[in-house]
């Protein structure tokens, strides 16, 4: 590629025949390679840019979604926006799922990397088993917990009179995240198993080798060794297990809707409920703005505080 | 490469050609007509599958299908915002009929002669809902809210159905001492809160209600105080798991007599039937008061037909809705679905609504008062809230406030 960027910068040495030659075999290279790039980009651009685009236009209209002709209202939406607790609810709901759920995610995935990673018996079926929940479709796992914790799990505490287990978590206020929670991890570690075990594999086994020969205990090792040198992994993980849970919809849908009152209503939840059966497309274009905006900034925030820590180590 | 492109435009060529054919057959085919009917009966699709047999054999050159996705609103919404709209409309007579009204989705019908046999009260529903002198669409079923009630447990306990709120939670009290559950409530599905507190504020919120909010003034917070309160008091004789379980699991339980009464509209008893065919069912009137004479039962219009004002086969379309409307097939519509008709001289004849009958003949009805909220305002989700933290003046002021800020936003 560097070779490239040299020929096609400086397209005034090419004097001689053979550099010729080469200049134009390289240019039908290049061309080749935007071709290659090209259907991506148009399929993005079309189904992703572009409607990103109209929302933003319709974010300063009160469009309500169907309706022929609507005006320009300028910031109203967003000032609007700032006044709704319904919306600050939810953007709180959603930042205290998400720091919960990108640390737990975390640590769990990691611990159980670094089991599958160790020389156990059954290795690989252990891996296909947690690998298992990643490729279920989130609706159906949370229809199937939605079942667990409003008809199973009751009879059970019912049955061994465990008071807190009779009635259904997720028809309470105060606890109905963390049935949202617990289904989440489970299904999201799936993932980041795969990429830590990934990360595990690029650990060279003479480090292990040399630092017990120092007499490191097994404990010294992770901290010293393992941790700063799948730091790269950890920081992709981190980002993207924090995204994926400021995202959070599916398994809301299936299991709470929700409820109980907005207790569970995240973010995006929002967006969809209020711009489309809500009849207020505008104003949820508008949230959706702010909450893209907000999504940008952390991810940024995170790749350059934990990108620091990598270099650090 | 030449090769190549020569074998690629061969083959565009020849797919297009194949189009051309399909184009052809369909078109000589003695105008063959497709036409799709989009409603929010997913209860009624089986019944709506036979009419629309029916129809098929007496017009063989349109054939008519039906779609009647889980969350319709939001489906029709989205679909009509990208303007791929269904020939053929059937929604309840609420804000979707509303917003859709005013945005020019439907054809005028409002000196169509479909309209004459239709009960004045619906058509009037229309015009109130929707804010406009027009009407857009033809009402073709009303629902009701009641009390549903396992006639087997009355007779056991010896209770009598109550004419009053006072006799009401006394039944409640009763159901209570001799150990049964007098009501089972199924808080997580939020709307589950909304049958109930539509028959209480109906009954409750004054006369003038409606004319206030026409001239601007909302009023949720005073006029709604007694509604929420009231039930708030019927959540107190419900079940121990009852923010755990939702309408599904009710219809089930109650199917299987878990509790004396259950508060739902007239859709739930096909579902209830369904679960256990033995039931002895009953539907009561809401006595949410206790003036029995004043007290209206909530009856709504449950599905309206309206025909698409950009739809490519009007005349079929309208042929359709016409059938629908002939009496046989109205009266197979609300026997199968235990609904009422919204057309004139065809009464539900099934004993389990015998009590609702009263009402509809003497013309005691009223509307669904959530079919004027605007659907911003989710007042399920306040009620939910309700229900659980039990604090009416939180509800109140919330709800008061969510409406205006939604108001305020158009």
């Amino acid at each position: 590629m560097k070779k490239d960027n040299v020929a096609v910068n400086n397209p005034h040495t090419s004097s001689t025949k053979s550099e010729m030659k080469t200049k134009r075999k390289i240019s039908s290279r290049t061309i080749a390679f935007y071709m290659m790039v090209l259907p991506a980009f148009i399929l993005f651009a079309t189904f992703h840019t572009f409607p990103a685009l109209q929302g933003i236009y319709y974010s300063f209209t009160n469009w309500n979604g169907i309706s022929l002709d609507y005006d320009f209202v300028g910031f109203k939406n967003y000032i609007n926006l700032f006044k709704d607790t319904v919306v600050k609810d939810s953007y709180i709901f959603t930042f205290k799922f998400a720091v919960m759920a990108s640390i737990l995610v975390n640590i769990f995935s990691l611990l159980i990397a670094v089991g599958l990673n160790a020389k156990i018996k059954g290795r690989n079926f252990f891996r296909a088993i947690y690998f298992l929940p990643n490729v279920l479709s989130v609706l159906i796992v949370g229809f199937i917990f939605n079942f667990f914790f409003t008809n199973i799990l009751p009879d059970v505490g019912e049955k061994y009179n465990i008071e807190f287990l009779t009635t259904n978590i997720l028809g309470n206020a105060d606890l109905a995240w963390i049935g949202i929670l617990l289904v989440f991890i489970w299904q999201a570690c799936a993932f980041n198993i795969i990429l830590y075990l990934s990360g595990l594999q690029t650990v060279p086994t003479e480090l292990y080798e040399a630092s017990s020969l120092d007499g490191a205990n097994t404990w010294q090792q992770f901290w010293k060794i393992t941790f700063p040198i799948i730091a790269p992994f950890f920081t992709i993980n981190m980002v993207l297990s924090m995204k994926n849970s400021l995202m959070v919809f599916d398994h809301i849908v299936a299991m709470t809707g929700g409820g109980p009152g907005y207790e569970t209503t995240s973010i995006s939840l929002l967006i969809y409920n209020g711009g489309f059966s809500g009849g207020e497309f505008a104003y949820q274009s508008a949230n959706a703005v702010i909450y893209f905006i907000l999504i940008f900034v952390i991810s940024v925030f995170q790749l350059k505080i934990l990108q620091k820590r990598e270099m650090d180590m | 490469m030449k090769k190549t492109m020569t074998l690629l435009a061969a083959g565009a060529l020849s797919i297009s050609l194949l189009a051309g054919c399909g184009g052809g057959e369909g078109s000589s085919g003695e105008d063959q007509v497709k036409i799709e009917f989009f409603h929010h009966k997913r209860e009624g699709m089986e019944t709506i599958d036979k009419l629309i047999a029916k129809f098929e054999e007496e017009n063989p050159n349109i054939e008519v299908e039906q779609a009647s996705p889980p969350e319709p609103s939001t489906v029709l919404r989205t679909r009509v915002s990208k303007s791929d709209i269904p020939d053929i409309i059937g929604v309840g007579g609420d804000v979707t009929y509303s917003d859709l009204a005013n945005a020019g989705v439907f054809t005028d019908v409002t000196k169509d002669k479909s309209l004459e046999n239709i009960q004045p009260a619906y058509v009037q529903m229309l015009k109130d809902v929707s804010g406009l002198e027009e009407v857009f669409a033809v009402p073709y079923v009303a629902n009701a809210v009641g009390v549903i009630y396992n006639k087997a447990i009355f007779a056991e306990l010896g209770i009598e159905v109550p004419k009053t709120w006072d006799e009401f939670i006394s039944v409640a009290e009763k159901v209570k001492e001799a150990g049964k559950t007098p009501f089972f409530h199924t808080y997580k599905d939020a709307w589950t809160t909304l049958p109930a507190f539509n028959a209480l504020a109906a009954n409750t919120q004054g006369d003038d209600f409606y004319s206030e909010l026409n001239k601007g003034n909302i009023l949720a917070e005073e006029r709604y105080k007694e509604a929420a309160e009231k039930l708030l008091q019927l959540s107190e004789y419900g079940h121990k798991n009852q923010q755990g379980v939702g309408y599904n699991d009710g219809n089930t339980a109650f199917s299987n007599g878990e509790s004396a009464m259950y508060l739902q509209g007239i859709w739930a008893l096909p579902e209830i039937k369904k679960a256990n065919p033995d039931i002895e069912l009953g539907v009561f009137p809401f006595p949410a008061t206790n003036n029995p004479d004043d007290i209206n039962v909530i009856s709504g219009v449950d599905l309206i037909l309206g025909v698409a004002a950009s739809s490519k086969h009007p005349e079929e379309a309208k042929k359709f809705v016409e059938f629908l409307l002939e009496e046989e097939n109205a009266k197979q519509y609300i026997d199968e679905q235990n609904a009422f008709s919204a057309i004139q001289g065809i009464t539900q004849d099934d004993p389990t609504v015998d009590d609702l009958k009263a009402s509809f003949e003497k013309g005691s009805l009223t509307d669904f008062p959530d079919h004027y909220i605007p659907t911003g305002v989710m007042p399920e989700k306040t009620l939910q809230s309700l229900v659980i933290n039990k604090d009416v003046d939180e509800f109140l002021t919330k709800l008061q406030a969510d409406w205006e800020k939604v108001q305020d936003r158009k």
